[in-house]
């Protein structure tokens, strides 16, 4: 059952899941005692975008030697089987085939390497040795343990992988005690994170003054939005300040004095940033603007069309202005002195003909 | 449409503070939360002081997006208060009106307007007159408009209820005519005989 090209192949992935669509044709392993194919490949391109968390290994592809291996009786395969099946001594690991492949691809093809029945003799004890000696040289090369990463491993101080130092913020043993831009990265996604959730469990508590309902505990999903005004700090949903900022002047009430005030401190709010979360400083504010803003700034203005049209918001819009080569509306603001000696910005010159 | 779920937690917390604000909301029949009955204590050290004030509210489709249209039901002697229709002028009932406000927070507008009369802007232009030129006689009308409209007692309406009953009106069309009136018991009589 153990046929040595069984041995060479990397496990499938979708037998794994217990769904192989190719069944025995399939060109990866169909056995259960195949080694699973582990490695990061977007670690190797250099990001993986998971860090820590990644739930597959991180290893380099510029070393040539095997991570440690994930099970004791992987471990004992390749001690024992060195004399008879030498040849795939050396390959027992797959993390090996694409570490060597990639490294030094011009001696040996990958394709020779991984599926081929023969492998040269010649350089198998070296690589061996060296993925040995390696392994206890460069311990930032072996990724630490998942569970324990996860948060606990059953395994505890018998485990043959390096348990992590614990993230003080998400207190799990996920920080690679030597790589420390890995430590870095994470610490400050983990921080990022947590105040996030910290934001928001905070959000769910915040009222809308209009509707006195919790702003995300709104019926309507579309309505679990906060609107927030540019001048002052008092909650609404979105639903409840466009509702008052778009009621028709003809109830008599006026426009700029009351429908475009807050409806709480009365002060003047030239627009409303739709947001999910609600902000507790300054710069929590100054992000939401600014990232609305940034992503209106993507979108083209209808108004503009493309220089077709004229937008009636002018060069304070907050949607994108360009022609259809992608070259921006130019900017120009004319200055012009008035009577009182003041600089006054002018929108619009047109010269009259009279008769 | 009118925000139901807002009108019932509004009348919650007002009739919840009640103890503290003597502010009371209640709707005029349980079917309909759009027309609502409030009463407010007149504030003390004015003329209206020991009254109670019964006003009557109509919630439009727009609230709160809209102001809310109050009136007096009692009749009440205050320049921006009309002594014949009980219509109110205040700018939050009008153009200066925000949905952050509520029934209670309008109502308590009031109260305060009524210890703080604005001559200057009237709503009866006869009351601001005597209140400008006459002050001693406009506290004694107040005062007094106080004492036969505002102060009527449970024991007073049933006596009323009976008198009027007496004279031949079945007895729910004169308690609801005593109710629009404020309690006033001639004018309840001219409304009945009005039809």
């Amino acid at each position: 059952m153990f046929s040595p090209f069984n041995f060479f192949r990397v496990q499938c992935k979708f037998f794994a899941h217990g769904a192989c669509l190719k069944g025995e044709h399939c060109e990866f392993s169909h056995d259960w005692k195949a080694a699973p194919n582990n490695i990061c490949t977007f670690y190797q391109k250099g990001m993986c975008a998971y860090g820590s968390r990644c739930r597959y290994e991180h290893v380099k592809p510029s070393r040539s030697h095997s991570p440690v291996p994930s099970s004791a009786a992987e471990l004992s395969f390749s001690v024992v089987q060195p004399s008879g099946t030498a040849g795939y001594d050396a390959c027992s690991s797959p993390a090996l085939i694409t570490e060597r492949s990639a490294a030094n691809g011009s001696s040996h093809t990958p394709s020779r390497l991984a599926w081929g029945e023969k492998v040269g003799h010649q350089d198998l004890p070296e690589s061996a040795v060296e993925a040995r000696s390696m392994k206890s040289v460069d311990p930032s090369d072996q990724s630490i343990c998942s569970f324990a990463a996860a948060g606990a491993c059953p395994r505890g101080n018998k485990c043959p992988h390096i348990h992590g130092d614990t993230c003080p913020t998400c207190a799990k043993q996920c920080l690679h005690p030597y790589r420390p831009q890995e430590r870095e990265e994470h610490m400050k996604t983990c921080e990022k994170m947590q105040k996030h959730l910290e934001a928001l469990r905070h959000s769910q508590e915040i009222e809308c003054s209009v509707c006195l309902e919790r702003v995300l505990s709104k019926p309507v999903a579309a309505e679990r939005k906060f609107g927030i005004l540019s001048e002052c700090d008092h909650p609404f949903c979105i639903s409840c300040i466009r509702n008052w900022r778009g009621s028709s002047p003809a109830s008599g009430l006026d426009i700029n004095a009351a429908l475009r005030a807050c409806p709480i401190c009365r002060k003047l709010s030239y627009f409303v940033i739709p947001s999910v979360i609600w902000y507790s400083s300054k710069e929590e504010k100054l992000e939401i603007v600014d990232s609305y803003k940034k992503k209106l700034k993507s979108i083209d203005c209808k108004h503009f069309d493309f220089g077709n049209g004229t937008c009636p918001f002018g060069t304070s819009c907050f949607y994108k202005h360009a022609y259809r080569d992608g070259t921006l509306e130019e900017v120009v603001l004319r200055h012009l002195g008035d009577e009182d000696g003041n600089t006054v910005i002018v929108k619009e010159i047109r010269f009259h003909l009279s008769n | 449409m009118v925000d139901f779920a807002r009108v019932q937690k509004e009348l919650q917390e007002c009739n919840r503070d009640f103890e503290v604000s003597g502010i009371r909301v209640v709707p005029k029949s349980e079917a309909n939360l759009a027309h609502l009955l409030g009463t407010i204590p007149g504030p003390l050290g004015t003329p209206y002081e020991g009254g109670t004030f019964k006003i009557d509210i109509n919630l439009t489709d727009g609230y709160p997006f809209e102001p809310p249209k109050m009136k007096f039901v009692t009749k009440v002697w205050h320049p921006n208060i009309s002594s014949q229709s009980g219509a109110i002028c205040l700018d939050i009932l009008k153009d200066q009106w925000s949905p952050a406000l509520t029934l209670k927070t309008a109502l308590l507008s009031i109260q305060a307007l009524l210890s703080a009369p604005e001559p200057d802007d009237p709503q009866d232009a006869v009351v601001a007159q005597q209140y400008l030129r006459e002050h001693h006689t406009f506290l004694g009308t107040a005062r007094y408009w106080t004492e036969a409209f505002a102060m009527t007692s449970s024991l007073d309406v049933e006596e009323k209820v009976k008198k009027l009953v007496e004279m031949g009106f079945p007895e729910t069309l004169v308690r609801s005519a005593l109710d629009s009136v404020g309690g006033d018991e001639n004018l309840a009589l001219e409304k009945l005989c009005s039809g």
